[in-house]
């Protein structure tokens, strides 16, 4: 029968709209308004996963964020969702969930034989069964555990929607709306103060939903909230983090409650709120009692058997008994009752209170001074036992498909925690709470989770908090009309365990008993973070909601200490779980990082260009032709242009500094190791910058515009750190000095015309300039007209032939190459790549990021004369340490394949009568002297030139013989640059 | 030969609607600019601000602010420094206008091709912003004549608020205007946006 | 995350800052010798409690930026501009 347990009315579902939904492939039918465990329980469902570790049958323990057994797959496919909490899923037409965590159907797992083995698989097993041989662990153990252990599956498939990341801003963000929160917005509103409510649950009312006498004032309350401009309420939006300094951060669940997002929609949204004052009225989790069997399916939260009812109008059971140790639980027994399931009994471990009496009068059937003492059942609850406080015997059994406990209830402090707060041990509530905070403090706690409860005291305390909060933000207090109510006590006798035989669960999740507790404590793992990891206690998705403050109580008396000196573990982030690719948010595919183009991208793209990242820059590494057989093929045949025709290069990558001011060239030569002052206006020279502590840190050519106007390149890789470094040392060490930067990257484009028919090249193309190697030598720069449009010209060469560099403003760049390539077609210009660029340089023997590697000096990289013999520079000193000056540090050398067949790689290691004396940093194809050449760093390098060594790469099973040569075995003189 | 027009870093963008189609959808175009940066010398700010006032008829802004003269705008971008910015005019004139007028106190370097703007106009223009910009544009926060550097979409945004419609124009460096821009396009697609 | 208020730009985002160390330490003159810019290039306090410390706002204004944090707490009493100095309170 569809329904069963549905009651006839009452509560908050449209029973008018039928949502049919899958349950290990089951049809069943739920409403608008249902979870699916109040939609699984309405159909008599109570079996709904197996345990963590021993794979008991578990039913529905809570309703809400803290359940620790109702986890299922949610949806299938692409989008099927493991380790949903059934309790929190918001029902939907057609939505289909899995249990999980089972082999075999989940009314027979095979994994249950765990539960037998148990006495063997206790804390800490893991750690001592699987530890011998070692090699069986990633082998044999890992793979055994995983498969054993473990919650859901993930689907493996690419997540077909998408999410994206939100930032906002309020003066007062109130996290979560029962009572307290929807007072205290109310109240900060009122105040004028920009309010964020953020509410995890789809309604709003928190509580209140199950008290539908105060409905109205619910309803008002958000009826008032909503016609403030200056208040924005989020359903569906957990606040799962407090971070430094009142941010916040939240998943908004966009989507979650429709089969699929519509188009244009994210599924969740992460949201990052930074708020002047926060008001954190997030409640209280009813905790667990340990006693043997609590965790038989049929077992459940008073407080959630009593919003069943209440809220969606479902009876949770035929016949139930509560276990309670406090008055307020009382009203499940009343909520069922009314609901018309019988009340087997009421076990109160207390001699009588004034709930107990309200009980009797009722009619139902009082245990005072009693305990539940175990359980009986096997997938489903049929009885529960009760024994009397302290007696270790068995007593009598009550038959009841339902056996709602509360052992009190642990206000929900996680975020208070998290953003600073202290907590405190509250001797009547038997919990932690925030301590009070200073009236001007811009967090505060205020209804159930500082432990103010019931529906009038907690709006009440939120309303106070509310008006203090805008008061912290700087707005002037406002009050708002208060409800009356009276209510319930919720200050529990201290019942943490009922001692017996069977397991008796702290942690249901992850099958954690007191016994395993004990034994920690027994081992040594004493204090509570330890106990926790030895255990996996409150490890789980729920976090210790429901029974970490019980397993500290049970460590806390096997320490022989009270709880309060025990603790709780350290609170983070994030409260209850978050999807990853909610983290992920907008920041995948093309937007993981945004891609870099130099303005003469489409070019490349139109000459086929093959790229290749240089940080966020994309280059272009060669361009094949037909006729090239493979990769190599082109970057040789590129490289070859160059040294017998001319070629052509983007270089627009490279950093880009104007340096002005009257002391531009006082702090170049702080900068760099060679001297700028001295440089006249008109030509560049080429400039080495070290680091505070002597190593190579960038180098690159610079250019005197103006008496106080400098251009500085630097490297593609390090043009940021190098502009972070000169505003530095501008800040900190010298900020007398009168000097401007400014980053030109992106205003420049840049390309290098390099290859004997360079000039001819750029003659063709330059106007108002005579580019003869008299009136335009080497290292010449000068401003000009390219092919119509300003341009600017450099007389320097990377390649070790004759070259020039032309810079157009960025929009001109793809106008100027068209031109050059014209110009060049009489002399078989060939664009150039970086590979080749590469190769070309490795074979004149300059230096690139291979050999600038953070671990170089000036005198490694044989740049040792360029360091100035007066004056400071930054490195100046720190270079001249021992260990940084010594003969015998790697030093650089050039090196070739003896057999001109065998590949050399960058990283192999350099043997010299098999001891490791240094590596490889770069390695080509020489298409001077065709074979394998490399640059690298070798131990005594300068005296190794000419020996036969060998370039060992263990991970390639290679060992190649190499000659160790001069780096600058190409046109050593530099004839070709500079006739 | 006569010289070619510059090819604007978005030249090739996208162009028309996109994503939801709402009353009124927010609009995103991408107006030519001339854009310099202009970096006061130490000690010079009064003269300076005399030169601001002669040649472009405004005071230079406050830091988090913006100053609109006879035919340029002054956008404050750290300190001692400015953008100001123009319509696209003769290639080099408002740099050259510059330097003349500055000369002496401040240093000048035209990034009319290194930075590129786009202006992002409507009623959500907001909200699609906050989906990747992390500053409070609340009216009591931020509105027209105001305007901040910060990184959107792990991109430097130079974005300053136009009119209170709102109108925003966000500026980039030029190499990263297309990747900004698709950001844009994401951010802006569930509100319905016109691209122009 | 820490929201740094930057004295040009107002409260901001930590992402918008980067980390520079110990704003305590002075560059030592040229001819200081190795080990006082061995000192000043590798010693640090390493505090619990308050320290100035470096924070560029190179997302923002680019300023280097003296900012005063508490360590342990993350709490951020006071930022000044690269020229001022800020006092390191006892506690």
């Amino acid at each position: 029968m569809s329904q069963r347990f549905r009651l006839p009315s009452g509560g908050h579902v449209d029973r008018s709209q039928r949502l049919g939904f899958s349950f290990d492939g089951r049809r069943y039918e739920g409403h608008a308004g249902d979870t699916l465990a109040s939609a699984l329980l309405a159909n008599g469902v109570r079996l709904v996963g197996r345990s963590f570790k021993y794979h008991r049958p578990r039913g529905i323990f809570s309703a809400g964020i803290e359940e620790p057994n109702a986890l299922v797959e949610l949806r299938d496919g692409a989008r099927r969702e493991p380790n949903t909490r059934a309790t929190v899923a918001e029902l939907f037409d057609g939505l289909s969930a899995t249990s999980q965590n089972h082999r075999g159907s989940l009314g027979f797992d095979w994994m249950a034989v765990n539960g037998l083995l148990a006495p063997f698989i206790g804390a800490g097993f893991y750690y001592k069964t699987f530890m011998w041989p070692a090699a069986f662990w990633e082998r044999v153990y890992e793979p055994m555990i995983r498969k054993a252990a473990g919650l859901g599956r993930a689907s493996g498939l690419p997540d077909p929607d998408h999410y994206e990341a939100a930032h906002a801003h309020c003066d007062v963000l109130v996290v979560g709306a029962g009572a307290a929160g929807l007072a205290a917005a109310r109240a900060a509103g009122a105040a004028g103060a920009r309010v964020i409510l953020a509410e995890q649950d789809f309604l709003l009312g928190g509580d209140l939903l199950n008290e539908a006498e105060h409905d109205a004032w619910r309803s008002e309350t958000i009826a008032a909230l909503e016609a403030m401009p200056e208040v924005t309420v989020m359903p569906r939006t957990m606040v799962f983090g407090a971070y430094d300094q009142g941010v916040l951060g939240a998943i908004e669940r966009v989507a979650d409650h429709l089969p699929e997002p519509p188009p244009h929609t994210p599924r969740q949204r992460y949201w990052t709120i930074r708020a002047t004052a926060v008001v954190l009225a997030t409640g209280a989790h009813e905790r667990l009692i340990a006693f043997p069997g609590n965790d038989r399916p049929g077992v459940m939260l008073a407080g959630a058997a009593r919003t069943y009812a209440r809220r969606y109008g479902v009876r949770a059971g035929e016949t139930a008994a509560l276990f309670a140790t406090h008055d307020a639980a009382y009203d499940a027994a009343f909520a069922l009752a009314e609901a018309g399931t019988r009340i087997a009994a009421i076990i109160d471990p207390r001699t009588d209170s004034a709930a107990m009496q309200r009980a009797r009068e009722a009619g139902l059937a009082v245990r005072a001074g009693s305990v539940v003492n175990g359980t009986v059942g096997g997938k489903a609850l049929r009885g529960v036992e009760i024994g009397t406080v302290g007696s270790a015997s068995r007593g009598d059994a009550v038959p009841a498909d339902l056996l709602m406990i509360s052992g009190g209830w642990n206000p929900a402090v996680h975020l208070a925690s998290m953003s600073g707060a202290a907590l405190r041990w509250d001797d009547a509530l038997l919990a932690f709470v925030p301590e009070e905070r200073e009236e001007s403090a811009w967090q505060r706690s205020a209804g159930a989770c500082r432990g103010v409860h019931g529906f009038g005291a907690a709006a009440a305390d939120g309303a106070a908090a509310g008006r203090a909060a805008a008061v912290a933000a700087g707005f002037d207090a406002a009050d708002i009309p208060l409800p009356d109510a009276p209510s319930a006590d919720h200050r529990p006798y201290a019942l943490w365990e009922v001692k017996g035989g069977g397991k008796a669960f702290v942690d249901i999740q992850d099958d954690v008993t007191a016994d395993d507790i004990r034994l920690a404590h027994r081992e040594g793992f004493s204090h509570i973070e330890h106990a926790k990891r030895y255990t996996t206690h409150a490890m789980g998705t729920d976090q210790g909601k429901v029974g970490g403050l019980v397993g500290a109580a049970v460590l806390a008396e096997a320490r022989g200490e009270p709880v309060a000196s025990v603790g709780l573990p350290r609170f983070r982030p994030y409260t209850a779980p978050i999807a990853w690719g909610a983290m992920a948010g907008g920041e995948v595919g093309r937007h993981f990082q945004p891609v870099r183009r130099t303005a003469l991208h489409g070019v490349h793209d139109e000459l086929g260009a093959v790229w290749m990242d240089a940080g966020i820059w994309k280059r272009p590494a060669y361009y094949p032709k037909a006729g090239d057989t493979d990769g190599w093929a082109s970057v040789k045949r590129e490289a070859r242009a160059v040294r017998e025709r001319v070629g052509v290069c983007d270089v627009s990558t490279l950093g880009k500094i104007v340096v002005e001011g009257p002391d531009a060239a006082t702090f170049l030569d702080r900068v760099y190791a060679n001297t700028f002052s001295t440089l006249a206006v008109g030509r560049a020279r080429y400039g080495l910058m070290l680091r505070e502590d002597g190593i190579v840190f960038d180098d690159g050519t610079t250019t005197r515009l103006g008496p106080d106007r400098f251009f500085v390149t630097t490297t593609t890789a390090q043009a940021g750190p190098v502009m972070q470094h000169l505003e530095f040392h501008l800040a900190s060490a010298w900020p007398d000095l009168d000097v401007s930067l400014a980053s030109v990257t992106d205003q420049w484009a840049a390309m290098s015309i390099a290859g004997p028919k360079a000039r001819d090249v750029v003659a063709a193309v330059v106007h108002g300039l005579d580019v003869s190697s008299e009136a335009f030598p080497f290292m010449a720069v000068a401003d000009c007209k390219v092919a119509g449009v300003p341009a600017r010209l450099f007389r320097i060469s990377f390649s070790g032939e004759l070259a020039y560099e032309i810079a157009t403003p960025a929009g001109y760049a793809t106008h100027v190459w068209q031109a050059v390539m014209e110009a060049g077609v009489p002399y078989g210009i060939e664009p150039y790549g970086v590979e080749a660029l590469g190769l070309l340089r490795i074979e004149k023997g300059h230096v690139a990021g291979s050999e600038i590697n953070g671990q170089t000096t000036a005198l490694d990289l044989g740049l040792g004369r360029m360091l100035k013999k007066k004056g400071e520079f930054i490195g100046r000193v720190l270079a001249q340490r021992p260990g940084l000056t010594d003969q015998s540090r790697p030093h650089l050398v050039g090196l070739r394949s003896v057999d001109p067949a065998r590949q050399i790689r960058a990283g192999s290691h350099l043997l010299v009568d098999g001891q490791d004396c240094g590596w490889i940093s770069s390695a080509t194809q020489s298409v001077v002297d065709p074979g394998w050449i490399g640059l690298g760093l070798l131990r005594d390098g300068e005296a190794r030139i000419g020996s036969r060594i060998i370039a060992a790469n263990p991970l390639m099973g290679e060992e190649v013989p190499v000659t160790v040569t001069s780096p600058h075995g190409y046109d050593a003189e530099n004839l070709r640059v500079r006739t | 030969m006569s010289a070619p027009e510059p090819i604007h870093a978005l030249a090739f963008a996208p162009r028309g609607s996109l994503g939801a189609a709402p009353a009124a959808p927010l609009r995103v175009s991408f107006p030519a600019r001339d854009i310099v940066q202009v970096m006061l010398r130490r000690g010079q700010d009064a003269a300076f601000a005399e030169a601001m006032r002669g040649a472009f008829g405004m005071e230079p802004p406050a830091p988090g602010h913006t100053a609109t003269g006879q035919d340029a705008t002054a956008i404050w971008i750290q300190p001692g420094q400015w953008l100001l910015t123009a319509p696209r005019g003769v290639e080099g004139a408002l740099a050259a206008r510059a330097t003349a007028a500055f000369t002496g106190f401040a240093a000048v370097a035209d990034q009319s091709h290194g930075r590129t703007t786009i202006l992002l106009s409507g009623a959500a223009a907001r909200e699609a912003l906050s989906r990747g910009c992390r500053l409070d544009l609340h009216p009591r926060a931020f509105g027209p004549g105001r305007a901040a550097s910060t990184p959107i979409a792990q991109i430097g945004c130079l974005l300053h608020q136009t009119d209170a419609t709102p109108s925003f124009e966000l500026t980039v460096f030029s190499t990263l205007a297309e990747p900004f821009l698709h950001w844009l396009i994401e951010a802006t697609a569930p509100l319905g946006v016109d691209i122009a | 995350m820490l929201r740094i208020p930057c004295p040009h730009c107002g409260a901001r985002d930590e992402v918008e800052f980067t980390y520079r160390g110990d704003a305590t330490v002075t560059r030592p003159a040229p001819d200081a010798g190795v080990d006082a810019f061995h000192d000043y290039l590798y010693l640090r306090r390493n505090p619990r409690g308050w320290q100035v410390e470096w924070w560029q706002h190179n997302g923002g204004c680019r300023a280097f930026l003296k900012v005063l944090r508490h360590t342990v707490t993350h709490e951020v009493r006071g930022v000044a501009t690269a020229t001022e100095t800020l006092e390191v309170p006892e506690a």
